[in-house]
């Protein structure tokens, strides 16, 4: 082991102890204290669940998590077997359609379903103009339009990894059971479903802990009682009333234990799970066969159905940013670039702040993240499993805690909160684990012995890796930027405890813009525009690496 | 009527023939192996036995039943064991679920099921080993497990396709033997599919030999060796010397002809003499093991050539030697007490009897 490996592990611990460590022991600290004493206890966990109201809000929770898992896992099953196994035309459009819901914000879905199928949205004003309905129906507010956008915007999530684990498959596993007698369905049931469950229960939880993370949602859509919701409301609204503030912290801290806890256990059992290694010299390009036509129709049908489901987010969005006053009108009646020029005249900080902001977390991103890749595959640094293991853990970690908890270290403690870097250092932590992944997945595809026939012709180490390494790590490292690039661009659950005048990114001023109740044009600009923004990025990860993004995502999933 | 018919088999996969015209008869109880090199559409002339792959044309007609012809016989419903390359053993199930699954669909009771999972997996030296999981087991193990999952519902056909090619060389030889006896006790009538010849002579009762998607020959192994029917075949089973020459002479009664080599003329046997006619171009073929060699030259005898030595190895029991016999290098295997160095000479004889002319 050399000092220069040591060396790099000392700063990494560093940055972590000080940007995550420390500030998540406040969250939990501050759990603790008992409002109007000096005093520490369990105190507030033991109301949490005695409290009623925390009580229905936890079962809430877990309730919309199992809702929307089945949702997704319902719809999402057939969806990944066609793209898995159909030969079918349009196959490669449809799939960069369907990741679409990823990337976008699940809040910008909101407004979009509302705008469509709100009480006075377009679905109910036409009903009415027709006398098929006197009264509003209620489509999406309440728990039934939660579960409906959730799992809209997870179902890519079950369908790029189930879709992963039926292409994976040796064929000759099923072959043979088709030798043995089992038909088809019975074949699917005992033989392929069972072979793909390690896959499935990647993608299924990230869908059922979802819910324990996203607060804006539940709120656009009139539900409180989810634990997320609840806290930030308790955190951001009732910072008079201790008790409420500390409660607040308290259903945060069970958030993320929940999703910590769930994460590893799947993790363990992902892993032990593990069947593709076990079989040897697989075939080309799995199982794919030439459907009946009516099961291609139907195919087809069910692709275009989803389709629609994923385009109408966009598109309403783009007809309320083009127009003024889409209000009590089925469509919209007055077209107008207002919208557009009011963001980028007015407050084109918003766009420079989200870039600016975005930019910087993803240069932390990658000064981190490339050292740790290096240390967590190439070297034997004591402790790199721990490193590798607190990184891996940030993504079970509700983006609520993270603000929450560097509004309490960084405010009262370290007094870093008062100047902007605030910002782009929680959009860093908060996607710490993305960037590293995506290295982490390139170095593991790069055959050490590349490396070590530099060194062995002289080359010390940095000049094998800015020589060698660098080079063809390049294409996996530049879809992790552009992929934490996204992420971070489209980041509101941490950067709206941290955020202060001035320092607005483009989400929060969508977020602001819809809470004013009015600006809901200006709302549907910025979203639009993000949408955009967004899509042009995801082109180029597509364009570029496809290919490791669906390994990233996809098959590697195993390990989220 | 024989037990398996190929009729005729032709399969393309886009442009490509994987399987051109072929036609083979296997009888009931025999073992034939389906052999060639990489690419030569053995794999998918099984694949198509099986149901797993539907031919373009052509059918294959199991115990009477043709399975293409008049409706497509799915593979469940053949009655085929299979024994894959990779060994295709289900991971999520144990040794016992893996070897009980066939039984299950077919409703066997219970106890029967029990009873005669047991029974095979004794017969492939599993037993004791119901529980493990496949990760548990190690390649050799995997691979008797699909030999048991194949045999348990004695099926009317076992299929088997390079099932030795992941085992390491000295497993896999105790293999050859232990499926040859297994299956000549279960009288099952097999298709073994394999790239290796020494693999392919030890099992098959009858050898089919394919290149390019062509059935080129079918024989014993005794019949391929000795008598093989092109140059392919030839190359391909063993290894041999190629003497090229044009045909000067041809006695049709005794089935001998005279080539023009560029060293001489050399007497050759011919099988069919309707094969050559004068002036063709053809090949002579002469194994290793059949050339004789002197120091000295013999008196009264044809097909006599000398040469000089080139390389020369001592392998334990023999020699191998390379000779240059006026630019044509001729491997020979000599005895083990041949003294001559490299760059010394020797005399070869070609036995008329054991040198074939090959088109």
């Amino acid at each position: 082991m050399s000092r220069g490996n040591l060396f790099i592990s000392i700063i990494l611990w560093a940055v972590l102890l000080l940007f995550v460590i420390y500030p998540l022991s406040f969250l939990i600290i501050e759990s603790l204290k008992i409002a109007g004493t000096n005093q520490y206890g369990l105190q507030n966990y033991i109301d949490f669940f005695k409290d009623p109201y925390y009580l229905k809000t936890f079962w809430n929770t877990l309730l919309l998590g199992i809702l929307v898992l089945i949702t997704t896992t319902l719809f999402g099953l057939p969806l990944a077997y066609i793209l898995a196994r159909y030969r079918l035309k349009g196959k490669l459009i449809f799939t960069a359609l369907i990741l679409l819901p990823i990337v976008l914000p699940a809040y910008a879905g909101a407004f979009a379903l509302i705008v469509l199928f709100g009480k006075m949205g377009t679905v109910n004003l036409l009903l009415m103009d027709w006398n098929v309905i006197s009264k509003p129906i209620n489509f999406v507010f309440g728990l039934h339009g939660l579960v409906f956008i959730q799992a809209l915007h997870l179902l890519p999530f079950i369908v790029l990894s189930l879709s992963a684990g039926f292409t994976d498959i040796d064929p000759s596993l099923e072959e043979a059971a088709e030798v043995e007698g089992a038909g088809g369905f019975r074949r699917f049931l005992t033989v392929t479903l069972p072979l793909c469950s390690p896959n499935y229960l990647a993608g299924a939880v990230i869908v059922f802990l979802w819910p324990f993370t996203d607060w804006l949602t539940p709120l656009i859509f009139g539900v409180q009682d989810i634990l997320p919701s609840t806290a930030y409301i308790n955190i951001a609204y009732h910072f008079t009333d201790m008790h409420r503030k500390y409660m607040g912290i308290v259903s945060v801290v069970i958030s993320s234990l929940i999703c910590v806890g769930i994460f590893l256990a799947s993790k363990s059992w992902v892993e032990r799970k593990k069947y593709t290694a076990l079989s040897k010299g697989t075939t080309l390009e799995g199982r794919i066969v030439e459907p009946h036509p009516w099961i291609k129709l139907i195919s087809y049908f069910y692709m275009f159905l989803i389709g629609v489901l994923v385009l109408l987010i966009p598109v309403v969005l783009g007809l309320s940013a083009f127009s003024r006053r889409w209000v009590l009108q089925p469509f919209p009646t007055y077209w107008t670039l207002d919208n557009f020029k009011l963001i980028f005249l007015e407050t084109p900080l918003l766009l420079k702040n989200s870039f600016l902001f975005s930019l910087i977390a993803l240069i932390f991103g990658v000064v981190f993240g490339l050292p740790a890749a290096y240390l967590i595959t190439r070297t034997k640094v004591p402790g790199k499993d721990t490193l590798d293991f607190i990184i891996t853990l940030m993504l079970a970690f509700p983006g609520i805690a993270v603000g929450v908890s560097y509004l309490l270290a960084f405010w009262e403690g370290i007094p870093l909160a008062t100047h902007w870097i605030i910002m782009p250092l929680s959009l860093f932590v908060r996607r710490l684990p993305y960037f590293l992944r995506m290295a982490h997945a390139s170095y593991l595809q790069l055959d050490v012995s590349l490396e070590e026939a530099s060194e062995v012709s002289g080359a010390g180490k940095l000049r094998t890796f800015f020589n060698i390494s660098l080079p063809l790590l390049l294409k996996g490292i530049f879809v992790g930027l552009v992929m934490f690039f996204i992420m971070a661009f489209q980041e509101i659950s941490t950067a709206i405890f941290l955020y202060r005048g001035g320092w607005e990114t483009l989400p929060i001023g969508i977020y602001l813009n819809w809470h004013r109740g009015m600006e809901f044009g200006i709302a549907g600009a910025m979203a639009f525009l993000m949408i955009v923004i967004i899509f042009i990025l995801l082109l180029i990860v597509a364009r570029i690496g496809g290919g490791i993004l669906g390994a990233a995502w996809g098959s590697s999933g195993g390990r989220y | 009527m024989a037990f398996i018919q190929i009729q005729n088999l032709y399969k393309k996969f886009g442009h490509i023939v994987a399987v051109n015209r072929v036609s083979l008869d296997i009888e009931k109880g025999e073992i034939v192996t389906l052999l060639g090199p990489s690419g030569c559409g053995k794999t998918t002339t099984l694949r198509c036995i099986a149901g797993l792959e539907k031919p373009d044309e052509g059918d294959v007609i199991i115990d009477g039943k043709p399975m293409f012809s008049q409706g497509f016989v799915p593979p469940s419903q053949r009655g085929i064991g299979m024994v894959f390359q990779n060994y295709a053993v289900w991971p999520h199930l144990r040794v016992f679920d893996n070897v009980a699954y066939g039984l299950k669909i077919q409703k066997v009771p219970r106890q029967e099921i029990k009873q005669r999972v047991a029974e095979v997996l004794e017969s492939v030296g599993l037993a004791g080993l119901e529980r493990r999981y496949p990760g548990q087991l190690s390649g050799g193990q995997q691979q008797r497990v699909a030999l048991a999952r194949a045999l348990v519902r004695n099926p009317k056909v076992l299929l088997l396709d390079e099932p030795l090619s992941n085992l390491d060389a000295k497993l896999r030889e105790r293999m050859r033997f232990e499926i040859k006896s297994l299956v000549k006790r279960m009288n099952m009538t097999s298709v073994y599919v394999t790239h290796d010849q020494a693999e392919a002579m030890v099992i098959s009762d009858r050898i089919a030999i394919m290149e390019a998607g062509n059935l080129v020959q079918v024989g014993t192994p005794e019949e391929i060796y000795k008598k093989p029917a092109n140059r392919f075949v030839a190359d391909f089973i063993g290894t041999t010397n190629f003497i090229p020459g044009e045909v000067s002479q041809i006695d049709r009664d005794r089935k001998v002809v005279s080539l023009r080599a560029e060293f001489g003329k050399i007497l050759c046997r011919v099988f069919d003499s309707a094969m050559v006619s004068q002036n063709q171009k053809v090949h002579a073929s002469i194994r290793p093991e059949e050339i004789e060699v002197f120091v000295s030259p013999p008196k009264d005898k044809e097909n006599l050539f000398k040469g000089t030595i080139m390389h020369r190895a001592y392998l334990g029991n023999f020699l191998y030697l390379f000779v240059n016999v006026d630019h044509t290098l001729i491997r020979i295997q000599a005895p083990y007490d041949i003294k001559q160095k490299e760059g010394e000479e020797l005399f070869l004889f070609l036995n008329p009897e054991k040198c074939i002319v090959l088109p």
